[in-house]
């Protein structure tokens, strides 16, 4: 490439704006097909029980009702699905696990058909102990959810890190991670121990769960809101037995899912469906039924750090207990992220941490944007303030002492930082006006860095890009747009490749019969891993194109380069179109490019392949405490992601601060309260998100181009980063305002109160 | 209650500036109509329980929940959905913002958000930033963090007074 980016960066609206703010983006649930049914399930009222009896016979008989799952009727499947462990069955077999748990499903014309049908389906229980928490679930004479270990695996690791399927009772997976001397600890100064509380959000994607499926001569098509289709595709093939050709999964625009939209949810109960009654069969949640099918992980961190007087990092063991739900869904890889997350982007001489799933009788945690970094990035951001208030040392200054540089190993093993750290915290430093004016009684400032490895782990990704006759050209691709933009960075960036109008490129749908493998939209990977391969599958055909040219032109393919649809040669322009029919005849042909990417596995990387980037969220707030009623208001707040390159500015700026209110939520409000195993905030009339009203007075995200990262034209990916620094810092600003610590989520003013009080009793 | 209670209601309405009649069941909510009757899937239904906001229509002018309004209630109404917006193609003021603002990113909310902010410029063509919180704060977006929506807001308004110039 050469001369300035003209489709990289351009002020240009995103490609689904037209359809979005005209209502014609279509999204699962506005998928129906001629004759299709409607399903509901039967949930269990119970946390725990066993499922001594059930009888759908009269449910089966009622009018309307074309086929009724329960757990007979998985005779011949493999009934259980999961990420790593196969642990959650498609209805209740032997147990029900959580409230909410699936027992049956109905298919009938309406869905007030299939209400009433389930109302007739007798089912027994015989209710077993309970255990709703990490603690409960820990006790030696806890219940166990499961009493024989389901099948799963754990997957290869390399250098110091290690995992152990059900390592102890009501605990399905335990990530470690060690490096460095243990006798790093003997040589400190200090050794702080503190422990963290989490709580749980739920995603509040506004598209439900929702599948469309059919089951047709033989052939499972379904429509999903799912963010990995061919995870997906693969996972049903194994549940009914059904050649992988024989699935096609279609995934339409999503409405959102902020991690909770990978492996099954609705997608089993629906196949099977509508496979039992020959119809198609769409399967929508209701808002209650998302709370009661995923959530975040709550969790308890225990830090023990060791630092030398000056604020030098020596040494941290890191224990950290998440609570996985009911059942595994994506815990381990949770687990296995927080717990290689907790040190943060900073020196150590010693790292050792463990993560533990614990399983309790509450609704699934699994994959919530920034991934078992913001259980990390809440502890270890508030220690280190701790720390440094302790030592009498800035909170900023022992940040920077410690700081890993632009290149420098995360571990050893890993791969190099590819953000300027301190550069970012002097840019949030600067924005919040840190260490600047008069100090003001009940107010404060917090910084924290979020950080998260992104691209996922070893994910191989692929990508095609045809050229039409006339020069249109088709991105063919798996990643979803699910928000962020990604079809618009896509095309963009083809655009900029092929050096062609933005307009000229469309991103194809996804059907995984013909859309080259992806691993999955998620882990911030989109740019860094599927970005690498359709760069190369971009240049590939841009090579066909050039090949053909030169040979045509009779010269060699170097002297030639493309521009809007022409080839340039010596300065002067020969038109594609005619010269390819001229070849191929009028009626034309495509060039099509393919590209391939995949870090590569290694041994010595401690994840078995470096990581593909590290997404860093810088963030700094001011807050303003109310000492008589302990309420918190955020005053300003800053976050800042470095995107590499912007490929779309105002979707770079949409994905931080979105992420940011997020954050903020789950900072001072945002939490599933549960009474025992009962979720009591559930759906939107009781379980409060961020609104407009709660934007802080003063509210900045600023996107970073320090121009490192491994994607196209120096990009990386962000959008899970911004949420990542917020608690800590509101947490970190609140102390600096009223010299009270808060240790637990979310910072209400109940806790808040009860931490000033404490302060007031003992001067 | 009447023992003949009909199994239909007849209803008649102004639907994005046409005519329309059509038959309901009594509890057939405003927003299946739209969607499974008369095919305008625009309207999203996100929560289902008239808090969310993502189904927003206007009906005559005014924001409505079409989730919690029977479909009966829009009779002798004029409904507006997000696909009655635009008028002989070109997008209106509102949706020419939020799309050269980016103020969006599922969209899933966009329609009912776009919906809202249109009632709120036509009651108030000058809303000042706390205003449009106010208004906003109706509605969900757990995407953008609701910034980007506001100056989107006040890009449209900036537009509708000058096309009224």
């Amino acid at each position: 490439m050469s001369g300035p980016l003209r489709a990289v960066g351009a002020a240009l609206p995103r490609v689904d704006a037209d359809l979005k703010v005209t209502g014609a983006a279509r999204y699962t649930v506005d998928v129906a097909l001629p004759r299709m049914l409607h399903a509901k399930v039967l949930r269990s009222p119970h946390a725990h029980a066993r499922v001594t009896h059930i009888d759908a016979r009269a449910a089966a008989a009622t009018p309307g009702v074309a086929a009724v799952i329960t757990r007979d009727k998985l005779n011949g499947l493999n009934a259980t699905y999961g990420y790593f462990i196969k642990d959650q069955p498609i209805v209740a077999l032997d147990k029900v696990r959580y409230i909410g748990d699936m027992v049956a499903a109905v298919a009938a014309e309406t869905e007030e058909q299939a209400v009433r049908a389930l109302e007739r389906i007798e089912v027994r229980y015989e209710p077993l102990p309970t255990v709703a928490t990490i603690e409960a679930a820990l006790a030696a004479d806890a219940p166990a959810l499961f009493e024989t270990p389901p099948p799963g695996i754990v997957p290869a690791y390399g250098t110091g890190a290690s995992g152990f399927k059900d390592p102890a009772k009501n605990v399905c997976y335990r990530f470690c991670y060690t490096t460095g001397d243990p006798a790093a600890f003997a040589r400190a100064d200090h050794v702080f121990a503190d422990e963290f509380r989490f709580s749980r959000m739920q995603h509040y994607h506004l598209e439900p769960f929702v599948t469309v499926a059919r089951v047709e001569g033989g052939e499972i098509e379904l429509w999903s809101s799912c963010q990995n289709p061919f995870p997906l595709r693969k996972e049903l093939a194994r549940v009914f037995n059904h050649p992988e050709q024989a699935i096609r999964v279609h995934v339409p625009f999503i409405g959102a899912g902020y991690g909770a939209k990978n492996n099954c949810k609705t997608e089993p109960i629906a196949v099977l469906l509508a496979k039992m009654s020959g119809r198609p069969v769409r399967f929508c949640m209701t808002q209650e039924e998302n709370f009661l099918t995923q959530s975040q992980h709550a969790a308890i961190l225990k830090l023990e750090t060791a630092v030398s007087r000056d604020g030098r990092f020596i040494a941290r063991k890191s224990e950290i207990l998440l609570d996985a739900g009911a059942y595994s869904d994506a815990s381990p890889l949770v687990a296995e992220k927080a717990g290689y997350r907790i040190n943060g982007p900073y020196r150590w001489e010693y790292i050792d941490s463990r993560c533990d799933c614990v399983m309790t009788n509450t609704t699934p945690a699994g994959p919530f944007r920034g991934f078992g970094g913001t259980q990390a990035g809440w502890a270890s951001e508030s220690q280190i303030d701790m720390i440094a208030r302790r030592l009498g040392l800035d909170p900023v200054a022992i940040r920077k002492k410690n700081l890993l540089k632009l290149g420098e190993a995360y571990v050893p093993g890993e791969s190099g930082m590819d953000s300027d750290l301190a550069e970012g915290l002097d840019l949030v430093c600067r924005e919040i006006g840190y260490g600047r004016g008069e100090r003001t009684k009940g107010r404060g400032i917090g910084i924290a860095i979020g950080f998260k490895d992104s691209g996922g782990v070893n994910k191989p990704a692929e990508a095609q890009v045809k050229a039409t006759t006339t020069g249109g050209v088709i991105v063919n691709c798996g990643t979803v747009e699910i928000g962020q933009g990604i079809q618009t960075a896509f095309t963009r960036i083809v655009a900029e490749l092929f050096a062609c109008p933005p307009a000229r490129v469309a991103y194809a749908a996804i059907n995984t019969d013909v859309t080259p493998f992806d691993q999955g939209t998620n882990a911030s990977s989109a740019i860094v891993v599927m970005g690498q391969a359709l760069e190369r599958a971009a240049r590939d055909c841009i090579a066909r194109v050039l090949a053909f040219a030169a040979a045509e032109l009779k010269c060699a393919a170097e002297d030639l380069r493309l521009e809007n649809w022409s080839v340039i040669k010596d300065n002067q322009a020969h038109a594609l179109a005619p010269m390819i029919m001229r070849h191929f005849g009028g009626t034309g042909f495509e060039f099509v490019g393919r590209g391939f990417f995949k870090p590569e596995t290694d041994h010595h990387a401690p994840l078995e392949a470096k990581c593909v980037s590290w997404e860093i969220g810088w963030g700094a707030a001011e807050v303003e405490v109310d000492e008589e009623t302990g309420r918190v208001a955020v005053k300003k707040l800053v976050v800042s992601g470095d995107a590499g390159r912007a490929i779309h500015k105002d979707a770079c700026r949409g994905q931080d601060e979105g992420a940011a209110m997020m954050g903020l939520g789950q900072a001072l409000f945002e939490t599933m309260r549960y009474d025992g195993a009962e979720l009591v905030n559930i759906a939107a009339a009781k379980y409060r998100v961020p609104l407009a009203n709660d934007l802080p007075e003063s509210f900045r995200a600023v996107t970073q181009e320090q121009g490192h990262g491994p994607g196209p034209f120096g990009a990386k990916g962000m959008g899970e980063a911004g949420m990542l620094p917020v608690a800590a810092a509101i947490a970190n600003a609140i102390e600096d305002a009223v010299g009270v610590r808060v240790t637990s989520l979310p910072l209400s003013p109940e806790k808040v109160l009860a931490a000033l009080d404490a302060k007031r009793e003992k001067p | 209650m009447s023992s003949a209670a009909p199994e239909t209601i007849s209803i008649a309405l102004t639907l994005n500036g046409r005519a329309h009649s059509a038959r309901v069941a009594p509890e057939v909510m405003l927003a299946d109509f739209l969607r499974e009757s008369c095919g305008l899937t625009g309207t999203k239904i996100g929560c289902d329980q008239a808090t969310c906001g993502a189904c927003t229509v206007l009906i005559d002018g005014a924001p409505a929940a079409s989730c919690a309004t029977f479909a009966w209630q829009a009779d002798g109404a004029a409904v507006t959905t997000i696909e009655g917006l635009a008028a002989n193609g070109a997008l209106d003021p509102v949706q020419e913002a939020f799309k050269a603002k980016s103020a969006f990113q599922c969209g899933y909310c966009t329609p009912g958000m776009i919906l809202l902010a249109k009632a709120l410029l036509t009651a108030n063509p000058a809303p000042d930033r706390a205003t449009i919180r106010d208004w906003i704060s109706a509605n969900v977006c757990r995407c953008t963090g609701y910034q980007m929506i506001v100056e989107a807001v006040e890009d449209a308004a900036r537009r509708m007074r000058e096309t009224v110039r």
